[in-house]
This record gives C-alpha cells, sequence and structure tokens, in this order.
C-alpha cells in the first residue's frame, strides 16, 4: 500500500505495541513503524523481565540453583532443571542411574506436550478464538496433577538433581499416566477439527512471515521454529542425550501443507505434531523404565573440577544450552544459558517486514517465545 | 398508529378530553419510548449474561453462578460496577467529541428498536420504510465510532475506529441486498407488511426462507454480513483485544463504556429481529394463528414467538463468536466486496427472475396449489 | 482465481466452520463436560508430597541450620543457645514464607527431619509482616535469658560439685594408709542435676498447625495457642498436617 500520489502526503506511524499488552506473550516491547495498516519496521525491545539469573549462579552453589532453574522457562520446568542437571553431570562426570534418565526422560516429554498446549491455546487465543485455550489448559491440568503427585508442585517442579531425581515415582505414577496418555490421545484431532485446518485461521497463517531454511539457520533458530521451516534438526537424534537414543520416534518437519515452508501454519503444526510424538515416546519410555536407584552417589559438598562445558538439550521453545565454567569451588565460576526465544527474536525485524499489525501478533505466538528465558 | 391509539384513550377516558390531542400523541409517544427503551436495556443486560453463560458452556466451565440464583443478577452486578467507576477522560483528547461518540453509537443502535415489528399490533411505529429506516440509522454507528478513535487520542483507537469504519460501510452493501428479496417478495419495506406476508401455509411454508432457493442462501447471507455489522467475532477486528487491546473503546471508562457495549448488544437485536422478521415469518408459527386470538393473547403469544426466535438467533451469534478466530482486516474487505457483494447481487438477481417467473409465488405455494 | 477455486473457497469455509461448531456445541449441552471446582465449596485436596507452607516441630529441631544454609533465597533465620546440657536450644525460628519459593530444598537436608511441607497454600495477609512465621512461640530474649541462667547455674553447681570433690579427695588421701591399695572410689561423681531439674522447655503448640494457621491476634507477631499438650499429640498433629 503505498500513498496516493503526491498530492497526498503520508506520513509513518509509531506505535508502541507496549509491554503491557495481551499477545505479547509477556512484558515484550515492540517498537512497530508503520504506513497505516502496514508494518515497515518492527523492533523487539526486551530486558522488561531481566532477574539477573545468571549472577545469581555465581553465588549460590550447583544444587542451590536448580529452582533458579525452573524459572527460567516456566513452562518448560523439568526440561530446564534437567538441562542444568545433564550439564553439571558432564563436567563432573557423573554417572546417572539408568531409572533416574528414564524418569527424567518422562517428565520432559510430559512437560514439552503441557509448554506446546499452552503455546497451541495461547496461539488461538491470541487468533481470536477463545475456546481451545479452555480446553488446552484443562488438559494441562491433567498434567498438572501428575506432577504434583510427583514432586509436589504444580508450575516450577525443582524435581531433577544433579546426580538423578529427588524422589522415586510416588505409586501408581505409571498407570496414571499412561491414562492420562489415553484420555489425550484423541483430543488432538479435536483440536485440528476444532481450530487448526478452519479456513480463517489457516488463512491468517498461511504464507505469513516465512522463515526460509537458510535464514533459519543463519539467525540461528532451533527446535519447533527451526523444524518448521523444513530443516531435520532435532537434538535428540542429532546429538543424542540420555536414553532418547532407545526410544523411536519422527521428527516432526514443516511441510507447507497450506501455504510455504516456514510460514506460522508451519511452526503451529510442528507442535501440534511434536504432541502426538511425545506421547509416542511416554509410551515407550513407560515401557522400558528401569528398577534401581535414582540418585547417583554425589558429595555434599560438591565440588566439580576445574573446566567448562557446554551441554545443550532440546526444550520445548528450542535449544536451551548451558554453557558452565568452573574454578573448583562450590559455586560456578560463570554460567551463561543460551536461551532459545532470546535467539528467536533476532529473526523477528526481518521476518515482520511488510507485516500487517495484525500480523506482528500471529509472529509472536507462532515463534512461542517467552519472557523470562529472554531477559533472564 | 400512534394517534389512532390517542384517540382511543381519550374515547375511554373522558376526563382527557379537554386536552388537546396532540398534547397526549406526545405523552403516548413518550411512554412507548420508554417502554422499548426499558425492554432493549433489560435485554442488553440480560444478552451480557446470557453470553457469558453460553461461553462458560462450551469452555467447559461454568459462567456466572453467585450474584443472583444462577448469578442472573450478574449484569446489575457489573451495571453498578460500572456506574461507580472513575471517569477519565484524556488529558488531550477533543473532550466534546470523546463524551458524543458513545451517544452517537447508542442512538444509532437502540433507534432501530422502534420499528420491530415484535407482535401483531407491537410495533413502535409502523413506518412504510421500515427497512430502509433501520439501515439508515444503524449508519450513525458507524459516526459514533469513528468519533471515538479520533478522540482517544490513543494510535490504537485510531486504528480501530478506521477498521470499524471501513468495515461496517462495507459490510452495509451486502446487508441491504440480502433484504431485498424478502422486500421484493412482500411488495413493501414495511417490517409489519412483510411478516403478514408470511403468513398462511400451515403457518410455517410461508416463511420466506422457503420461498425460493435464492431467498433461503439470503438470510445466511444477510445472516453473515449482519454479523459483520455488529462487529462481532469473526469480524470483531476493530475491537480485537488480543491486537488492538479494545480498539476504538480502549480509553472509555465506566458507563461510557458500557454504552458501547450496550449498543453491541443492541445492535445484535436489532439484526437478529430483522432476520427474523424477514425471512423466519416474524411472529408466525404452524398450526396456530396470532392474529386469530382474542386481543390481549395474540398480542402476548406473537410476543412471545418472535422474541424466541430473535433471541435465538442471537444465542447463534454469540455460538459462533466462542468458535471461531478473527478475521484480519483486509480478509475482511476482501470477503465482503469479493465474496458478499457479488454473492448477494446474483442472489438478487435471482429472486427478481424467479418473482417475475412465477407471478411472485413460492415452491410451497406452487406446491400447495398443486393439491387445490 | 478460478471460478471453481472460488467455490471452492466458499464451501470450505462452510465446511470448516460446521465442523468447529458442532464440537463447540457438543461442549455447549453436554453438563459433564464442566469440569470446574466450586472453590470454596469444593477444595482440591492437594496430594500427599504437595510442597506448600513450610511447618518446622521445633522439639524435634537440632539447629543443625542446614536448612538455613541450603536455602536459595535465606528466607530462614534460627538462633540458637549452648544449654546446660551442651545441646543447643532453639530460641527463635523464623521463615518468611514471602520469600520462600517452596523449592523444597531445606525440607530435603533436614537431618531429624522435623522440618516438612505442609498441604496449606491458603495464607491470604493484609501485610508482609504476617508472612514470617515464628516457629518458637516465646521471645528470644526470654529464651537466652533463661538459658544463661541455666547454664550459670550448672556451672556453679559444677564447681560446688569439683569443690566438694577435691575437699574428700583432700581427706581421702590423708587417712589411707601408706602401702596398701586402695580401690578406687567404686561410686561414681554425683550426676549435675541439669538435666532433669533445668525444665527443658515443653513448647506450647506450635506456630503453624495443619496448613491452616490460626489468625494473628496482633498484625506481626503471631503467638501460638498456650496448650499443655502431649508431645505425642503434638506429634501426632504434625503428622497429621503433612496430610
Amino acid at each position: 500500500m503505498k500513498a496516493r500520489g503526491e498530492a497526498l502526503p503520508t506520513q509513518e506511524m509509531l506505535i508502541n505495541m507496549g509491554p503491557q499488552h495481551p499477545s505479547t506473550h509477556g512484558v515484550l516491547r515492540v517498537i512497530l513503524r508503520t504506513d497505516g495498516e502496514v508494518v515497515v519496521n518492527a523492533r523487539p525491545d526486551v530486558g522488561y523481565l531481566h532477574r539477573a539469573l545468571e549472577k545469581i549462579g555465581e553465588r549460590v552453589t550447583y544444587a542451590q540453583f536448580m529452582p533458579f532453574t525452573d524459572r527460567l522457562d516456566y513452562l518448560a520446568s523439568m526440561n530446564c532443571n534437567a538441562a542444568w542437571a545433564w550439564a553439571v553431570e558432564k563436567l563432573a562426570g557423573i554417572e546417572v542411574p539408568e531409572r533416574a534418565e528414564y524418569i527424567r526422560v518422562i517428565v520432559c516429554e510430559l512437560n514439552r506436550i503441557s509448554s506446546h498446549l499452552i503455546a497451541f491455546g495461547s496461539f488461538t487465543a491470541d487468533m481470536g478464538a477463545f475456546t481451545p485455550f479452555l480446553y488446552a489448559i484443562r488438559e494441562r491440568e491433567r498434567i498438572n496433577d501428575l506432577f504434583e503427585e510427583i514432586c509436589g508442585n504444580r508450575l516450577t517442579y525443582n524435581y531433577v538433581r544433579i546426580g538423578g531425581v529427588s524422589a522415586d515415582l510416588p505409586d501408581r505414577f505409571l498407570e496414571k499416566t499412561k491414562e492420562f496418555l489415553d484420555y489425550f490421545d484423541p483430543k488432538i484431532p479435536e483440536y485440528n477439527d476444532l481450530i487448526s485446518y478452519n479456513k480463517i485461521f489457516v488463512h491468517r497463517l498461511a504464507n505469513v512471515a516465512v522463515a526460509t531454511p537458510e535464514d533459519a539457520v543463519a539467525y540461528g533458530l532451533t527446535g519447533p521454529n527451526l523444524r518448521g521451516s523444513g530443516v531435520r534438526f532435532d537434538l535428540r537424534r542429532n546429538e543424542p542425550y540420555s536414553v532418547y537414543p532407545k526410544i523411536d520416534f519422527d521428527i516432526c518437519v514443516g511441510t507447507g501443507e497450506r501455504g510455504t515452508v516456514g510460514d506460522c501454519f508451519d511452526r503451529y503444526m510442528v507442535r501440534i505434531n511434536e504432541m502426538r510424538e511425545s506421547v509416542k515416546i511416554l509410551r515407550q519410555a513407560i515401557a522400558q523404565i528401569p528398577d534401581g536407584p535414582v540418585m547417583a552417589k554425589v558429595p555434599r559438598v560438591f565440588k566439580p573440577p576445574v573446566g567448562e562445558v557446554y551441554f545443550r538439550a532440546e526444550n520445548p521453545r528450542g535449544e536451551t544450552g548451558i554453557y558452565l565454567i568452573s574454578d573448583g569451588t562450590v559455586n560456578p565460576y560463570r554460567l551463561k544459558i543460551r536461551a532459545p526465544s532470546f535467539v528467536t527474536m533476532n529473526i523477528f525485524e526481518k521476518i515482520t517486514r511488510g507485516l500487517m499489525i495484525a500480523d506482528i501478533v500471529a509472529v509472536i505466538g507462532s515463534f512461542d517465545i517467552i519472557l523470562p528465558e529472554i531477559d533472564r | 398508529m400512534l394517534e389512532s391509539l390517542a384517540i382511543s384513550l381519550v374515547d375511554a377516558v373522558p376526563v382527557l378530553s379537554g386536552v388537546p390531542l396532540w398534547t397526549i400523541t406526545l405523552l403516548i409517544m413518550v411512554v412507548v419510548a420508554a417502554v422499548v427503551l426499558t425492554f432493549a436495556l433489560t435485554y442488553a443486560g440480560l444478552a451480557t449474561y446470557v453470553e457469558r453463560k453460553v461461553a462458560g458452556d462450551i469452555q467447559a466451565r461454568i459462567g456466572p453462578n453467585r450474584v443472583g440464583p444462577v448469578g442472573i443478577l450478574q449484569f446489575l452486578a457489573d451495571g453498578i460496577k460500572l456506574l461507580l467507576k472513575e471517569d477519565i477522560i484524556p488529558a488531550k483528547a477533543d473532550r466534546f467529541l470523546f463524551v458524543l461518540a458513545p451517544y452517537l453509537v447508542f442512538i444509532g443502535s437502540f433507534a432501530a428498536f422502534v420499528v420491530v415489528p415484535f407482535g401483531v399490533g407491537l410495533i413502535a411505529s409502523d413506518l412504510n420504510i421500515g427497512i430502509y429506516y433501520v439501515m439508515a440509522i444503524t449508519s450513525l454507528v458507524v459516526v459514533g465510532v469513528l468519533v471515538a478513535g479520533w478522540a482517544s487520542n490513543n494510535k490504537w483507537a485510531l486504528l480501530g475506529g478506521m477498521r470499524a469504519a471501513a468495515q461496517i460501510v462495507s459490510y452495509e452493501i451486502p446487508v441491504g441486498m440480502a433484504l431485498l428479496p424478502a422486500v421484493l417478495i412482500a411488495g413493501s419495506l414495511s417490517l409489519q407488511d412483510i411478516v403478514r406476508s408470511q403468513g398462511g401455509l400451515f403457518g410455517i411454508f410461508g416463511w420466506n426462507l422457503f420461498h425460493n432457493p435464492f431467498t433461503f442462501f439470503s438470510f445466511f447471507l444477510y445472516y453473515v454480513a449482519a454479523l459483520a455489522e455488529t462487529n462481532r467475532t469473526p469480524f470483531d477486528i476493530p475491537e480485537a483485544e488480543s491486537e488492538l487491546v479494545a480498539g476504538y473503546h480502549v480509553e472509555y471508562t465506566g458507563i461510557r463504556f458500557a454504552f458501547f457495549f450496550l449498543a453491541e448488544y443492541g445492535d445484535m437485536f436489532v439484526v437478529s429481529s430483522l432476520a427474523t422478521a424477514c425471512f423466519l415469518g416474524g411472529w408466525h408459527v404452524p398450526f396456530l394463528n396470532a392474529e386469530a386470538l382474542p386481543a390481549v393473547w395474540g398480542n402476548l403469544f406473537s410476543l412471545g414467538v418472535f422474541l424466541g426466535k430473535a433471541l435465538g438467533l442471537v444465542v447463534v451469534m454469540m455460538w459462533v463468536r466462542w468458535t471461531l478466530p478473527r478475521l484480519r482486516v483486509d480478509q475482511l474487505m476482501r470477503m465482503s466486496w469479493k465474496y458478499l457483494v457479488p454473492l448477494t447481487f446474483f442472489n438478487l438477481l435471482g429472486v427478481s427472475l424467479w418473482l417475475l417467473l412465477f407471478q411472485g409465488r413460492g415452491i410451497p405455494q406452487m406446491i400447495a396449489s398443486l393439491f387445490g | 482465481m478460478g471460478f471453481k477455486a472460488y467455490l471452492y473457497d466458499i464451501w470450505e469455509a462452510v465446511a470448516t466452520t460446521a465442523k468447529g461448531m458442532r464440537i463447540t456445541a457438543r461442549y455447549g449441552v453436554d453438563p459433564r463436560e464442566t469440569i470446574t471446582l466450586q472453590y470454596p465449596e469444593e477444595r482440591w485436596e492437594p496430594s500427599e508430597r504437595y510442597r506448600g507452607f513450610l511447618h518446622n516441630d521445633i522439639k524435634r529441631c537440632t539447629s543443625c541450620t542446614m536448612c538455613v544454609r541450603v536455602c536459595p533465597v535465606d528466607c530462614i533465620s534460627l538462633e540458637a543457645v549452648r544449654g546446660a546440657d551442651k545441646k543447643m536450644v532453639l530460641a527463635s525460628y523464623d521463615i518468611n514464607i514471602g520469600r520462600c519459593m517452596y523449592c523444597g530444598l531445606c525440607v530435603e537436608v533436614c537431618p531429624p527431619k522435623s522440618l516438612v511441607h505442609t498441604g496449606g497454600y491458603e495464607m491470604a495477609t493484609v501485610s508482609r509482616g504476617e508472612l514470617i512465621l515464628h516457629f518458637v512461640p516465646e521471645d528470644a530474649e526470654t529464651v537466652k535469658g533463661r538459658v544463661a541462667k541455666q547454664v550459670a547455674e550448672a556451672a556453679a553447681k559444677a564447681e560446688a560439685e569439683k569443690a566438694k570433690a577435691e575437699a574428700e579427695k583432700a581427706k581421702a588421701e590423708a587417712e589411707k594408709p601408706a602401702d596398701a591399695p586402695q580401690a578406687p572410689d567404686p561410686s561414681p561423681p554425683p550426676k549435675p542435676p541439669g538435666e532433669e531439674a533445668a525444665p527443658f522447655i515443653q513448647p506450647a503448640a506450635p506456630a503453624f498447625a495443619a496448613g491452616n494457621p490460626e489468625t494473628a491476634d496482633a498484625a506481626g507477631k503471631k503467638p501460638a495457642k498456650e496448650k499443655e499438650e502431649e508431645p505425642a499429640k503434638a506429634g501426632d498433629e504434625g503428622g497429621e498436617a503433612k496430610e
């Protein structure tokens, strides 16, 4: 939409999609310059939720930092806990018992389902369909019930410990998980019927904010965002850790089924399909889990050897990386967290050129960012 | 009609014969207007309650259920709350226009209640340009919304106001053209006439819905276009809460905000009652002729039937709202100009040809005439 | 756009809308789909391992300060003094549940298992001071003063006993024959009477029981009810609190 001839001068509007906005998934500020309804430039401004987690990490011990990793990405709390545990274990060479690894995989995949449910729910709510959000929350409540039984909290779990997990599975936990999986199986086709393939929804998302595979790799996108652009890369397959090599599952990739490969719809469908894959992983893990101890012998006063390590885990939002430098004392010397949402924001300016204001909301939702992770 | 009411009142109460007729007519007008307004406001309040209950049921939860027996007094609690809120007018806003806008929207919406045919002889004013009047007066809403968006001195409000203006104006055309088949069949713009023309044939087959396939489509086209007129999801882009932070009424607080809200529900009812009157036979039901009943019973019965149908359509609007996502503004405009306008044109052409070919008879009439 | 694509567009819009509306209609009319829990009439009972508010059984607490050291946000504070029997006596034990992040690390490391999570989650207060829970019902200074007095008494008694023992020993030395080996005095030295006499303060009912505290009498300190309960009964209450 260009200005109508030279007779009518137009001006760019500078709109602040401010820190307080119902759709920015947290306190994100986007500075929009628009020509009418079309966006000329959209620059994200982050930092409103900075809590100096990395600095806190330098003054607490390794075990004490675990609850802080909860609050890094509070919707995928188990995954962040486990990433921290795996990083420290890699540094100190601790051997984790197999039962503990299976338990970790089970809770991580359950948390992946619950995180994708929120991504799905809040995304459709941003698009105007308020109902699927409530359905997603209902499913998530059942997952929260499972987590409450296993560790006592419903949101920030602090269940994983360095060397294992804090407590063994409670009574009948595996049966209840299986019941949940049986209950959840028919829900995904229901969501697809209700909203995923709804013509209005598809039209809002198809061909919007296309991230080409080259761009996605260049800007460091990871996780479902990268796979939505057609790149078949999943850390659980390409750099396997824990017991993932023993479990059989597919990698979901965006196929451009309703538009171009790498548009918002593809990223959304990758998340829906990943929920299905997580259900598969969970069934296999429940079947394969052995008996045994759930915690390795870790000294009370834990001093890992001097050195540095970088460990990356496949979190629901992408690749969470922990870069850890230890100087042999009880506190880490430096820990840096590579938050997937922070890196995803890099592509924001490029991808939003020429979109309409309503599409900005679609883009933010389709990238599934979460602010505590961006700002740490 | 009100004049004749005035005359009959003077006849009934001889004391009033000294008072000039125009005074009595005026008084009766005021009373009727008050009755209609009361009905409209009560309906709007209850509609908010029903909306929340419907939303709760669809979303696997309970709606309001604490205030009053099943939460039915919730709208009163909301109303009192809104009355007591602080009235904020932004510093650099255009004060006069800011204050004027809610009134414009309110008038545009509630003035249309005057020609709604609630029942046999229950119409505030049977204008002989009924439909034309409704279309004209609901256009005041556009002015009100634009003024609200501009006067708020807020970029989000301005965007919302402009989108709303574009949307409402472009959907007026399909609305008008989708209503024309009913006018053509009845031969009059007066709503009471249109309802009357759908009588006979067991009370159900005379409805314009079954008259011919083109009017059948017209009903759905009208319903969709009317959804857009009233800014309801999937067309609620002007007030899209998650994108525009409530769009054109973002700066309004308290009772001014309530005006916009009530006007939206009032609009919904007007549009639904137009659909009922023009396509669903108004107050006609199968096997019971309301006009044949004694006076008061007939009025009440037809009122009940009409309200049932109109409110049913309102509930369908709510059902659609909680199911569908929202259209983007350019998709909305595309839908109006590229889909609804051609379709309604085509429909109008079809109805005209049909009426020409079959001398104004519908399918049920022709079937009935086969059986003698 | 071709005519066929145009018609297909319309058809798809209607079909997908109808499919979606059927699902929402089913939810709308089926009353079994409503899953709301009508709080406060219906309450969600937390699970066994639920990490609610913290509760410390101060009779079992040994003042080892493990919980203080492991807390990531420093929300526990305690003061203890060494009593006459050489064991630590808890003068004050405060947990600021406004700061607490319910991570459970303190409960994990507690050696005597006196610190536990209860199932309580309902404690709305009107000031932040009310969020500091005091588990020792008495004032810290009172406890410290009393313990100091006991320690002084015990020390004085020990001195007196020691002096008496010295005097007796000197007397026995003087009386005993030069070459006959003497059996050592078989009677053990009298026990310092501090153990029974010094009243180990029977703590009253804990400040925080069964998840839902009593309302504060005054803003700030929350005095526990002065009940003379058996330790077993209080122990039962503590156990009950976990459920």
